[in-house]
């Protein structure tokens, strides 16, 4: 039992206990909170498969950006809409619940049979030089793509949060 | 020598079952966007899983542009959930029901 | 001759087609005129073929008709003294009868109809009577059948009528089968459906096989001439109109069966087994027919249950291997009961279409036109000494009861039981119908009819009554039409028999004849009520219930199932099931049509279903291999 393994199984577990708390609240902000949790413990356990850089940046640009934006949304819709009663119902959940499970078996059945998942993965580390260097030399063109979806994504969320401007009462004048 | 392989991607099929139980079981839009967050990190997870069990970077790299790609996804998702709610008044998914047969 | 032969033909065949395309458009008189010509000159064409043919045989094709393989058909005629004399017989009969029915459907609109298909039954007589393929007589067996069935149900918006038609048609049928299953066999066994090569080849074949074809043909015969056990047709088929019932049942069709026993002689002959079969059919037919006629009502009744009877003499005359004899009795029979079939017709236009003889009076004073010829047919029926049936019927007679065998000895007690019984209800009818009745009918109640339909009764009497000298014991001409017939395959002009036995039988039957006529005088002809059964005529008059046997065994039965495969199994279930999977279609859609809600969480739920559906398949799939 070396430590790596104490970590990463329990790290696993806040990681889905956290999930599970999250996606069962029905107060969206405690959802959202506890949302954060499971990335924050996410984080190290990506540190301890290798990824320094991406454990950092799950907690600036996820768990610091993402889940910000939409705690600021949640703040910004009316209250009644955020209001519990648009909880899990019982009798909706049941297609879900059932779906998972045989997912869940059939998967881990799959998974668990292959010989390869039984080889213990061994400890490595990226260091961010050797990380940035594959990124910008081997995929620099993702990279721009990214950078052009990410500006699109700006404009139609600038005009899509656009305030409704107020429609003018003269006849025959289109909006 | 840390966990067997099989350890890690079930991990990340666990996480990845529950957010697509979350997007299904929720009515709230808001829950759904959060069920793709999760299904979205799951994925990175075994993304990084796979990288460190191939010694490729490549994997990582993947990662980073599912970041880029999560983030603009949250950010055109809450706003039209914003325009959505300003124009129908509901932020329940069934109230969008206009494609009914 | 070949020519000759065509015409006489084909000569009616064309009369029906001209009918049938044009009669919409021609004046009445010349449709009655087109279709009495054709018969007149099938008739001018019979006697010219008679008269160059005389004894001789003749055989040729028309034209070659089937050809599949090694099966071969043809078009093909074979003329012989028999088929001689019967052209002229149905030519003749037919001729009468074409002219007296243009003046007995005067009134009625249907004549078109009328006269074509009486052509068209003319032209498919005449192919029985003169054809050499069996495929042929077939072609002709059949066509009788459908005109009679036609001609029956000629007034069909009488469901009744209609009824009758249809019974005619389904009981024929059922011998009919018999007729395919011979055809079939005799294809089997010669490779050859020509009647001359059959009859040349039969003593070839093994006696069972031999048997086996002749019950065949005798059991088509039984169902065209109406002998027991399918005799049930013809007391029904009285519903057609009178001309139809003289041509149709007393000279043509019901010969139909004799005929074609006496064409395939040969074969039959070969097989005493058969013969005796056939007598025994013949002989109880008589004796049924004979009874029952007794009790009928309405004078057609009484001719149908009488020809019955009469046909079961010549069906007992082939078995009694008398081709002679059985043919002899044929033409008599042709001449007197159609002479008494037109005569019962103008009696019942002229009382108003009334049927029962019991209802009848008078007519002797009032219709004596048509009395005397009546009369007349009435006595060559009841087999009168020195006239007419008495030779031809003694003949028969003397033929069974020389056969050997204990057999004929009991077929020929029966025929001698219904030659005593034939003089009573002939005379019966005759006096009931024709005799002084107080509560009669008067001259003011007759409704006149052409003279035409009277003076056609005397070329059949003459006939009738004169035909007996055809074939007299003794003096010139004696065993004229013996002789005559002598070169027919399988006929015995001499009989055998001693002399004293044959004028101990003729005398014999002869005395108890007159004296069951003045029995009959004695119960019906006197003036005063007519003598009537203690317990009513009911057996006799319902035909021993033979028809009321046949519809609760058979028909009955079999309506019943009908009933059952249409309401149970075709309406209740194979309907109700299709419906039922219509219904169960419909609500699987409408189903269905529920998961369009719209919604999006169900659209999302889908999307996971498949994911699970995929991820479910590669599990198993995975440890399938």
């Amino acid at each position: 039992m070396t430590l790596y393994q104490v970590v990463f199984y329990l790290l696993a577990g806040v990681v889905l206990a956290a999930t599970v708390l999250a996606i069962t609240r029905r107060v969206v902000v405690h959802a959202v909170v506890y949302l954060v949790i499971s990335f924050l413990a996410l984080a190290p356990m990506f540190y301890l498969l290798g990824a320094p850089l991406l454990a950092l940046l799950e907690v600036i640009l996820y768990a610091g950006a993402i889940m910000v934006l939409f705690l600021f949304i949640v703040m910004m819709l009316p209250r009644e809409t955020r209001a519990p009663g648009l909880g899990v119902l019982a009798r909706q959940c049941w297609p879900a619940v059932l779906l998972t499970g045989i997912s869940l078996t059939a998967m881990a059945v799959v998974l668990l049979s292959l010989p390869l998942a039984q080889t213990p993965v061994t400890a490595a580390l990226a260091s961010p030089r050797h990380f940035g260097r594959v990124l910008f030399e081997k995929y620099w063109l993702g990279v721009e793509v990214a950078s052009f979806l990410l500006f699109v994504a700006l404009v139609g969320a600038y005009y899509l949060g656009k305030s409704p401007e107020p429609v003018a009462e003269e006849p025959g004048e289109s909006s | 020598m840390i966990v067997p392989n099989g350890h890690v991607l079930l991990l990340a099929v666990i996480l990845f079952l529950l957010g697509a139980a979350c997007a299904i079981a929720r009515r709230n839009l808001l829950m759904i966007l959060i069920g793709v967050e999760v299904m979205l990190n799951a994925a990175s997870l075994a993304f990084i899983g796979a990288a460190l069990k191939w010694r490729q970077l490549d994997g990582q790299v993947f990662v980073i542009f599912i970041f880029a790609v999560a983030a603009a996804e949250v950010a055109v998702g809450l706003a039209l959930i914003v325009y959505s709610q300003r124009r129908t008044g509901a932020l329940d998914a069934d109230a969008y029901s206009r494609l009914k047969g | 001759m070949k020519i000759l032969l065509s015409l006489l033909l084909f000569l009616p065949l064309g009369g029906s087609v001209i009918n049938a395309l044009l009669g919409r458009v021609l004046p009445r008189r010349v449709v009655e005129t087109v279709a009495c010509a054709a018969i007149l000159g099938s008739l001018a064409a019979a006697v010219a073929v008679f008269a160059r043919a005389w004894q001789s045989t003749y055989y040729f094709v028309i034209l070659p008709w089937v050809q599949v393989g090694s099966f071969a058909a043809n078009l093909s005629l074979y003329y012989n003294p028999v088929a001689a004399l019967m052209t002229l017989m149905v030519t003749f009969v037919a001729s009468l009868i074409h002219l007296y029915s243009a003046a007995f459907m005067r009134e009625d609109r249907d004549y078109v109809r009328y006269f074509c298909y009486l052509n068209l039954f003319v032209f498919a007589m005449l192919v029985i009577v003169l054809a050499d393929d069996l495929l042929f007589v077939f072609l002709g067996w059949e066509g009788v059948g459908f005109c009679s069935y036609a001609l029956i149900g000629f007034w069909y918006d009488n469901p009744a009528n209609a009824d009758a038609g249809r019974k005619a048609l389904i009981v024929t049928r059922i011998g009919d089968v018999g007729f395919g299953i011979a055809v079939a066999l005799c294809f089997f066994l010669f490779h050859n459906l020509s009647i001359t090569l059959i009859n040349a080849q039969a003593a070839t074949i093994s006696p069972v096989l031999i048997t086996i074809l002749s019950l065949l043909l005798l059991w088509a015969a039984v169902g065209k001439s109406a002998q027991l056990p399918l005799t049930v047709w013809l007391p029904d088929a009285m519903a057609g109109p009178t001309p139809v019932s003289a041509l149709i049942h007393a000279a043509t069709m019901v010969t139909a069966g004799v005929l074609l026993l006496v064409r395939l002689f040969p074969v039959v002959s070969l097989s005493p087994l058969a013969l005796m079969v056939i007598a025994g059919v013949g002989a109880v037919t008589t004796l049924y027919g004979a009874g029952a006629a007794l009790g009928q009502r309405d004078i057609k009744r009484v001719l149908a249950y009488s020809t019955l009877s009469q046909v079961g003499y010549m069906i007992l005359a082939v078995g009694a291997a008398d081709i002679i004899g059985g043919m002899f009795h044929l033409f008599s029979h042709a001449f007197f009961k159609s002479l008494l079939f037109l005569g019962a017709g103008c009696v019942i236009q002229a009382l108003h279409e009334e049927h029962d003889i019991f209802r009848m009076g008078n007519l002797r004073r009032l219709l004596p036109g048509v009395y005397w010829p009546f009369l007349l047919g009435a006595l060559c029926l009841s087999a009168f000494p020195m006239i007419g049936g008495f030779f031809s019927k003694d003949r028969i007679l003397l033929a069974t009861y020389l056969q050997p065998g204990l057999g004929y000895k009991i077929f020929w007690l029966l025929g001698l039981i219904a030659a005593f019984l034939t003089p009573i209800y002939t005379m019966r009818m005759t006096f009931l119908a024709f005799k002084e009745q107080a509560d009669g009918p008067a001259q003011a109640d007759l409704k006149p009819f052409p003279r035409l339909m009277t003076w056609v009764l005397w070329p059949l009497a003459v006939l009738a009554v004169g035909d007996g000298f055809l074939n007299f014991p003794g003096g010139p001409g004696k065993d004229f039409l013996a002789r005559f017939m002598a070169v027919v395959p399988g006929s015995r002009p001499d009989l055998g028999a001693s002399t004293a036995l044959e004028w101990t039988m003729g005398l014999g039957s002869g005395a108890i004849i007159l004296a069951m006529m003045a029995l009959a005088y004695y119960l019906y002809g006197r003036p005063g009520k007519a003598w009537a059964w203690p317990g009513g005529e009911g057996v006799l008059a319902w035909g021993f219930y033979l028809d009321y046997f046949y519809q609760q065994v058979l028909v009955k039965p079999y309506q019943a199932l009908a009933r059952i495969f249409w309401q149970d199994v075709d309406e209740a279930g194979l309907d109700r099931s299709f419906g039922g999977l219509a219904a169960g279609l419909l609500a699987l859609s409408g189903g269905l049509g529920r998961w369009t809600t719209g919604r999006l969480s169900t659209y999302l739920a889908m999307l996971f279903l498949g994911l699970t559906l995929l991820v479910s398949a590669l599990a198993v799939s995975w440890y399938l291999w």
